[in-house]
């Protein structure tokens, strides 16, 4: 299955629509991750408080984001590790294929990492001979599927047990089964000679702590544990706008993260990583590379309401509590980055050229900013990004019914006039047409209230 | 107490008795309405789709008009009308003088149950209606105004009238503007998962404090056959 | 430091002052506070932290000194010996307790060895945990201290010993304890429970990549 674009967005939402698996799916994950989501938060008397904080701690990393990048890269060095920064996708994949290609790298094992699929990485490594193996259950489902992630958190959520296990029984020569035990253990097999045979290991990075340089990973599956103590090199792929400040501040993101994503009190691990080992006879790798990743996040710093888009602590919470997610899924956006947050960051980082769609897929109900854990305000962003899409790219026409209509609600008169011709025009044009094909349309009436109050 | 009737352009075209229906209920509370003809449209169409200057434009109007008015409160029978004219400020915000008015205007503009609960402090209207109903929580109402018990406290006390929770009560009903002609489908699809709440809640109407939603789920239930009203929270308060 | 990055960060900045409030921006941060949620003062925290593994599928024994922790682990290992689970090679941590605890049991096994190259072929792998967190249940595992990085999670089981007087009440004490009076640690790890997933249909499936059973004894006598 090829990947969506953003530029069929259309489309692609309503492929999604006439999916009924898809869409059982999504009630299903969406309903249960909100669920437990909900039920984490109110766990903590304290989570509104949380909330602030962690949306304080955000904006002053950001406003000084360059201060905070020079400590973490210092404290970070001096205990080993290599930074290196990447200015785009191109930068990032060359440094990374350099760095694997110095160290002859046959088998290349990966964890879960957004920032590694905005760069389309994998593909770069297959490209200079290597082979990548993705080791995260989902991540490796959907490799071996050749698709796309459908979710921030869960990203084979669009996929049945049923083709799930005709998949590993296809590709891995499982019997067949719809056991989702076996199906597990099947997969905890074949990866587990990856990861002994694997010269790399290449990871993202939730948060970076600028006062001691650490890289902090989270996870459930072990996975992550695997990819970065058994190779001896581990290449970690940051955006630079993962930053903390301090290591304290770890409490509050390590309360808000898991609980908003999955519902967990905490995942089951933690990898708190600062730089090498100190010993050539300790265990773990002999290399650590971190790779800052811009990619367009520097320019969102331009603006307040821009700048609150690289808060995202990437829980996913605002997917599973947004209406139109919950409809048609995450392959319909088309981007790494699906959902109301997708909505925002995509256009942001890819340019409104191709992607101008997404922030007019909403319907601004404000639910995923009820459930950010560090309160980014998305359907303000979503209207900021209307207002710069809508007078370059709105269309000819569209732009001239807002000119007209500006004009009619100047005037009482117009406006009067305005009532009289909609009468009319009403019933054929083809927004009328996209209303009524699903729903009744009320008449105009033939008396305003403006008339009536007159009598 | 004097209030000047912000109608929507909306309930002007399309819903009038919400508007006939809000004059009553206040009225009824001892409010002297005016009603300052010269209204036309908060401009929240632009702004949502995208339009700032045209938004502006009709801004300025808007709260030319409205500062004018001697009354104590603006008030209105839509939710998401009124967190319009709250965003004046944000749509201001780089010019200080029409920022103050913005503000000034914004400050006195209120919903209709907000005004009714928050500022009148009247919990009982004097409303009757016979029959199972439920209420759905327009999302600009609910999550930029912070109304929620406000309307579940007026409809309480409306004598007759059995009030039953919706499932998923906040849930958007799909409408959102320009969005739902735009993703029609989308649109619907959302609005079918409130539809079938309202089905399973087995009521004879449906309220809410937004035309737009009412339009949107009114559409939806006419279109299949349903008996279900669909009304608004003015039409309810004065009903006798 | 200079660089395109750091440059565009700046240029970036600087281009939004203008439109910044920034008085508003919560500027000095505020000193964080372990916060005392969900701990009741009446549990002791070694409890606490039992209930709190247990609701992750992890499991819990609270002993009393040496013999007694003996005693459990020939207890766990016994009892998984009679499963597919094996038990009968086991890697151990470099700690010099977990080898005498492990010549105090009495057991029947092909192979106990410290830190094994092979560790893929091993049943079970034995540690203990530097510190461990009674709210959630966690295990703090610090490599400055003791080899446990594979043999704590490459086999199947885990079994860790921790002192309950080592068991902090919540994640903030457990985070400001790595700080104190020494150099950060170059790899620590928090363990909750055994692996998990519910990459299919959200239906959780414990026992992926990581162990698929952890066993905590806590020490109670310290």
């Amino acid at each position: 299955m090829t990947s969506q674009t953003s530029e069929t967005f259309r489309e692609n939402a309503k492929a999604a629509l006439a999916d009924v698996h898809l869409r059982g799916a999504l009630k299903h994950a969406t309903s249960v991750f909100g669920e437990r989501r909900k039920q984490a938060a109110a766990g903590l008397p304290n989570w509104e408080d949380l909330r602030t904080q962690a949306r304080a701690i955000k904006d002053e990393v950001l406003l000084h984001l360059d201060r905070y990048l020079e400590e973490f890269v210092t404290n970070a060095e001096s205990c080993g590790a290599k930074v290196h920064w990447a200015r785009d996708a191109a930068a990032a994949n060359s440094i990374i294929c350099g760095l694997a290609t110095e160290r002859q790298a046959r088998v290349v094992v990966k964890s879960k990492s957004m920032t590694t699929e905005e760069t389309h990485l994998n593909d770069a490594l297959e490209a200079a001979g290597m082979q990548v193996v993705e080791t995260d259950l989902g991540e490796y489902i959907i490799q071996l599927a050749e698709e796309t992630p459908s979710h921030i958190i869960a990203p084979a959520i669009h996929k049945t047990r049923g083709q799930i296990a005709e998949l590993f029984t296809n590709e891995l020569g499982m019997p067949p089964t719809d056991d989702i035990a076996q199906m597990t253990r099947t997969a905890r097999l074949t990866l587990r000679d990856h990861f002994a045979a694997a010269d790399v290991g290449i990871s993202g990075v939730n948060f970076g702590v600028a006062e001691t340089g650490t890289i902090v990973i989270v996870e459930n599956e072990g996975n992550i544990r695997l990819t970065t103590s058994l190779p001896r090199m581990h290449i970690a792929v940051m955006g630079i706008e993962k930053v903390v400040p301090r290591f304290a501040d770890l409490d509050i993101f390590l309360k808000l993260l898991p609980r908003s994503g999955t519902g967990q009190r905490l995942t089951t691990y933690q990898s708190f990583i600062t730089g090498v080992k100190k010993q050539q006879s300790d265990e773990g790798p002999e290399e650590l590379h971190i790779v800052l990743l811009d990619n367009g996040r520097s320019r969102m710093l331009a603006h307040p309401v821009t700048r609150q888009s690289l808060a995202c602590i990437r829980c996913g919470a605002c997917l599973n509590a947004c209406p139109v997610y919950q409809q048609i899924g995450g392959h319909a956006y088309g981007s790494v980055y699906p959902g109301p947050i997708g909505a925002v960051i995509t256009p942001q980082l890819m340019g409104i050229e191709k992607t101008s769609q997404l922030p007019y897929a909403s319907s601004l109900c404000g639910a995923c900013r009820e459930v950010c854990p560090v309160k980014i305000d998305i359907p303000q962003l979503l209207l900021h990004l209307r207002s710069e899409i809508a007078p370059r790219k709105g269309g000819v026409a569209e732009r001239l019914v807002f000119k007209v209509w500006a004009r009619a609600m100047m005037s009482p008169t117009l406006y009067k006039l305005s009532s009289v011709a909609g009468r009319i025009v009403q019933r054929v044009t083809p927004i009328s047409r996209a209303w009524t094909n699903g729903r009744d349309l009320r008449p105009i009436e033939s008396k305003s209230f403006h008339d009536l109050w007159n009598e | 107490m004097k209030v000047s009737l912000f109608v929507t352009c909306l309930v002007d075209q399309l819903w009038t008795s919400i508007g006939v229906s809000s004059v009553e209920v206040l009225r009824g509370v001892g409010c002297e309405v005016e009603f300052d003809k010269r209204q036309t449209c908060c401009a929240q169409p632009a702004f949502n789709t995208g339009y700032r200057e045209e938004a502006r434009q009709v801004g300025r109007r808007f709260i030319s008009i409205f500062e004018e008015s001697k009354a104590e409160a603006i008030v209105s029978p839509s939710g998401s009308c009124t967190a319009m004219v709250h965003h004046y400020p944000e749509l201001f915000a780089d010019d200080p003088a029409w920022l103050e008015r913005a503000n000034a205007v914004a400050a006195k503009t209120h919903e209709l149950s907000s005004f009714l609960i928050r500022v009148l402090k009247v919990e009982n209207v004097g409303a009757s209606w016979n029959g199972r109903l439920t209420w759905h929580d327009a999302c600009h109402g609910l999550r930029d105004l912070n109304i929620k018990s406000e309307p579940r406290t007026l409809i309480r006390n409306v004598r007759g009238a059995e009030f039953v929770e919706l499932e998923h009560a906040d849930a958007c009903c799909g409408f959102g503007g320009t969005f739902s002609v735009k993703y029609p489908e989308i649109s619907v699809a959302i609005l079918d998962q409130k539809i079938e709440a309202i089905e399973r809640a087995g009521v004879q109407a449906v309220v809410s404090g937004d035309a737009s939603c009412l339009m949107q789920i009114g559409g939806r239930l006419s279109r299949k056959g349903s008996k279900v009203r669909a009304m608004h929270l003015a039409e309810l308060l004065a009903s006798r | 430091m200079n660089n395109e990055i750091l440059n565009s960060i700046r240029s970036h900045l600087a281009a939004s002052a203008p439109h910044d409030r920034r008085e508003q921006i919560s500027r000095r941060l505020t000193q964080i506070n372990a916060d005392q949620i969900g701990v009741n003062l009446r549990q002791s925290a070694a409890d606490l932290f039992r209930l709190s593994l247990e609701a992750v599928n992890g499991h819990c024994v609270i002993a009393q000194g040496d013999t007694d922790i003996a005693r459990a682990l020939t207890q766990i290992i016994t009892d998984l010996q009679k499963t597919n689970l094996r038990a009968q090679r086991i890697a151990i941590s470099d700690n010099p307790l977990v080898e005498r605890l492990m010549y105090l049991t009495d057991l029947e096994i092909e192979a106990l060895t410290v830190a094994p190259n092979d560790i893929f072929s091993y049943d079970v792998g034995i540690s203990t945990a530097q510190a461990a967190i009674a709210e959630t249940g966690t295990l703090v595992l610090d490599s400055a201290d003791e080899r446990h990085r594979l043999v704590s999670l490459v086999p199947p089981v885990h079994i860790a010993i921790v002192d309950a007087s080592r068991i902090c009440e919540t994640l903030g004490e457990a985070l400001a304890l790595l700080r104190q009076g020494k150099e950060l640690s170059r790899a620590v790890t928090f363990v909750t429970g055994p692996s998990r997933t519910a990459d299919i249909e959200l239906t959780l499936t414990v026992g992926v990549h990581g162990p698929q059973e952890l066993y905590v004894i806590v020490n109670g006598s310290t």
